[in-house]
C-alpha cells in the first residue's frame, strides 16, 4: 500500500449521506473483482446481482478473503479487521452495497 | 517490554514464501461443486480470520511481513531459541556429518506452536473476537493457544483427541490452568462429536473430528472464532522465525545446511524451518534438501494422493488441494498425535508435488529409539513428533558417503518429550510397536477420496 491509501472503516448500513446513489461503478468493480477470484470454470457464464457468494458462486473464507483483498487493490485502501468481522454477505447485491458503503478518505 | 529488550538475532519479519513462489497459494475447490451433503445450510458468507491475518495466507506481494510489535514482545521473552551443534550425538554415530539441531521445546507451552498461538491471539483480539475454540491432537497446540489467549484476554475453548487427551491428561490440566475450557473429543457436546461417537463408541478421536467440533461450537456464537495451529499458509508464515534465525545462527558459525530435517503433520513445524533455508538458499545458489518425516501410521506424503479434500469432519473449511488418505481415515493411535492429520496443508503439499520436498515415513518404534538416542547424547527429551524427526535425521546421515564431504545437517526439535515420559516408559518396557498404516480404513478412505474428487470435477451447472 502506497502513503497516499488508507484504512478505511465501513459506513453503517442505511446512512444514506454517505451511500454513492450510482451503483453502476461499484458493480463493476465487484463484478471484475469476482470475476478476477473464481476461476472461469468454476463460475457461472454471466454474473448477477441477485446470485447468491455461498450457493451460486462457492465463496467459501479463503475465496472471500482474496475477494476482499482484490477489491483493496481495487479501491486502493487497507480495510479495517473490526469492522469486515461483523460482516454477512448473502447475494452479490449485497457485496455491491458494501461496496458503496466503504467511506473513502476526502480527494485533497 | 520495550524495544531494546528484544535480542538483535530475533527476526522483526516473517518470511513469505509466496513471493518467490506465488503458484503455491492454495487451490481451493468451489463449495458450489460439492455434493449436496456437504453444502451447510447456511446462505451468507462472513470472515472467519481477522483480514490482517487471513490476508498472509495469498499475499504474494511481500517477501518479508513486519512482525506487530506487541508480538515481537512476546517473542522476546523466548526468542531467539537455541540452535546447537550435536557433538556428542555426532561421536556416538561415527558421523561423517556435522549435525545441528534447532530447539523449541523452552518456552513455557513447550513447542514451536507458541509462534502462531500469539500472532493468531494478537490478530483477533484487535479484531474485536472474543473467543477462540480449536482442535488439538498432541496438545501441544491447544496448550499454546490457551496461553496466547490468557495473555492477549480472550476466552479458549480446546477439543483434544481423545487418545492423547488419555494418554497425557497433564496436557489438558496445563490449558486450563490458562484459563482454556478443554473437552475431549469425540463428545456429546456437538452433532460432529455425537455422530463420530454414534459410528464408534471407542473411537480414538482424530484431529478431523476435534477440528469439526471447534468448527461447530465456534459458529453458534458471533463473537467466537475457529483458530488452527498448523497448515494455513499464515500459520507457516509465524513459524519462519525459526528458520531465519537458524539461518543467522549457523552463518555466525560459517555453516549453511546442506540438508533440513523436521516431521510432517500438516506443515508448520516444517515450513517453520525450512522455508527461510529455503529462501536464503536460493538467493546464494546454494543447494538444499528439504526431508519431511511422516508417521508410518499416517503417511499422507509417501502414500496419499495429491487431491481436493476436507481437512476437518464438519466441512465448512475450503476445500483444498493436498496430498491427503482421505477425511475418513483414522489413523491408528501413536503417541506423536500431531503426526495424525489425514492430510499436508496445501503449501507443503505443493512443495512435495513439485518435488522441492521429500519426504519419509517413519513408525514409531524407530522414532521412539532415535528419541532417546538423541535424548541420552545430548541432554534434550525431543516430544514423540521431534523424534520422528530426529530418526529421519539419522536415516540420512546413515546414507551419507564417508568419501564425500561431511553432510551439513539441520534438524527441528519442535517440542521437549517430558509430558511424554510415559510412552518413553512403554518404549523403554519395550511395550511400544512399530505402528503403520490401517491398511483396511487406507483403502476405504483412498477410494472415498477418488470417488469424492470425480463428483467435484463434474461441470458447474447452468445458473
Amino acid at each position: 500500500m502506497s502513503s497516499l491509501q488508507a484504512e478505511v472503516a465501513v459506513v453503517a448500513a442505511g446512512d444514506s449521506s454517505e451511500v454513492d446513489v450510482s451503483q453502476e461503478p461499484h458493480r463493476r468493480l465487484v463484478f471484475d473483482a469476482l470475476t478476477a477470484v473464481i476461476p472461469a470454470d468454476q463460475r457461472p457464464e454471466a454474473l448477477d446481482e441477485q446470485q447468491e457468494l455461498y450457493a451460486d458462486l462457492g465463496m467459501d473464507s479463503l475465496r472471500f478473503v482474496r475477494l476482499l483483498v482484490e477489491l483493496e487493490s481495487k479501491l486502493g485502501v487497507n480495510l479495517l479487521d473490526e469492522e469486515l468481522m461483523t460482516i454477512e454477505l448473502v447475494t452479490v447485491a449485497d457485496l455491491v452495497d458494501l461496496v458503496g458503503r466503504i467511506s473513502l478518505p476526502a480527494a485533497e | 517490554m520495550v524495544d531494546t529488550a528484544r535480542d538483535p538475532q530475533l527476526p522483526t519479519h516473517w518470511f513469505n514464501i509466496l513471493h518467490d513462489r506465488p503458484h503455491y497459494v492454495t487451490s481451493a475447490m468451489s463449495r458450489s461443486r460439492l455434493p449436496d451433503e456437504l453444502k451447510s445450510a447456511r446462505r451468507s458468507v462472513q470472515l472467519q480470520q481477522p483480514l490482517s491475518l487471513a490476508r498472509q495466507s495469498v499475499n504474494t506481494a511481500d517477501r518479508f511481513v513486519p512482525i506487530p510489535g506487541e508480538v515481537l514482545d512476546l517473542y522476546a521473552q523466548y526468542r531467539p531459541t537455541p540452535l546447537r551443534r550435536a557433538v556428542r550425538l555426532e561421536e556416538r554415530l561415527g558421523a561423517n556429518a556435522r549435525i545441528y539441531y534447532k530447539y523449541e521445546g523452552a518456552n513455557l507451552t513447550g513447542s514451536h506452536k507458541l509462534n502462531t498461538a500469539l500472532a493468531q491471539a494478537y490478530y483477533y483480539a484487535r479484531a474485536g473476537v472474543k473467543h477462540l475454540v480449536t482442535g488439538t491432537a498432541a496438545g501441544q497446540w491447544g496448550t499454546a493457544l490457551a496461553y496466547a489467549c490468557q495473555v492477549m484476554g480472550l476466552g479458549c475453548t480446546v477439543f483434544m483427541v481423545r487418545a492423547t487427551l488419555r494418554q497425557k491428561p497433564v496436557r489438558g490440566e496445563m490449558m486450563r490452568l490458562f484459563g482454556a475450557v478443554v473437552h475431549e473429543s469425540p463428545g456429546e457436546l456437538t452433532e460432529v462429536g455425537r455422530r463420530a461417537l454414534q459410528e464408534d463408541p471407542a473411537a480414538a478421536g482424530t484431529q478431523a473430528v476435534a477440528n469439526g467440533e471447534a468448527l461447530a461450537l465456534a459458529a453458534e456464537d458471533s463473537g467466537s472464532r475457529f483458530a488452527v495451529g498448523s497448515g494455513e499458509n499464515s500459520v507457516l508464515l509465524h513459524q519462519t522465525v525459526i528458520g531465519q534465525e537458524a539461518v543467522a545462527q549457523l552463518a555466525v558459525l560459517g555453516e549453511f545446511p546442506g540438508c533440513v530435517i523436521a516431521c510432517m503433520g500438516a506443515g508448520s513445524n516444517f515450513g517453520g524451518i525450512a522455508l527461510p533455508v529455503l529462501g536464503a538458499a536460493e538467493d546464494s545458489g546454494r543447494p538444499v534438501r528439504l526431508v519431511a518425516v511422516e508417521s508410518a501410521a499416517c503417511p499422507k506424503l509417501t502414500r496419499g494422493r495429491y487431491r481436493y479434500d476436507l481437512s476437518d469432519a464438519l466441512g465448512t473449511t475450503p476445500v483444498t488441494k493436498v496430498y491427503s488418505l482421505g477425511s475418513g481415515y483414522a489413523p491408528p493411535p501413536v503417541y506423536a498425535g500431531g503426526l495424525r492429520h489425514h492430510s499436508a496443508g496445501p503449501l507443503a503439499s505443493a512443495m512435495h508435488a513439485d518435488g522441492t520436498l521429500e519426504a519419509m515415513a517413519v513408525d514409531q518404534l524407530t522414532a521412539f529409539r532415535a528419541g532417546l538416542l538423541f535424548c541420552q547424547a545430548e541432554g534434550i527429551l525431543p516430544a514423540p513428533e521431534s523424534a520422528h524427526a530426529v530418526a529421519g535425521m539419522l536415516d540420512v546421515v546413515s546414507r551419507h558417503p564417508r568419501q564425500q564431504p561431511p553432510l551439513v545437517v539441520l534438524v527441528h526439535i519442535s517440542g521437549h518429550g517430558l509430558l511424554d515420559l510415559g510412552a518413553y516408559t512403554a518404549f523403554a518396557a519395550g511395550q511400544i510397536e512399530p505402528v503403520t498404516a490401517d491398511e483396511t480404513s487406507l483403502a476405504r478412505s483412498l477410494t472415498a477420496l477418488e470417488e469424492f474428487n470425480h463428483a467435484i470435477a463434474a461441470p458447474p451447472r447452468a445458473p
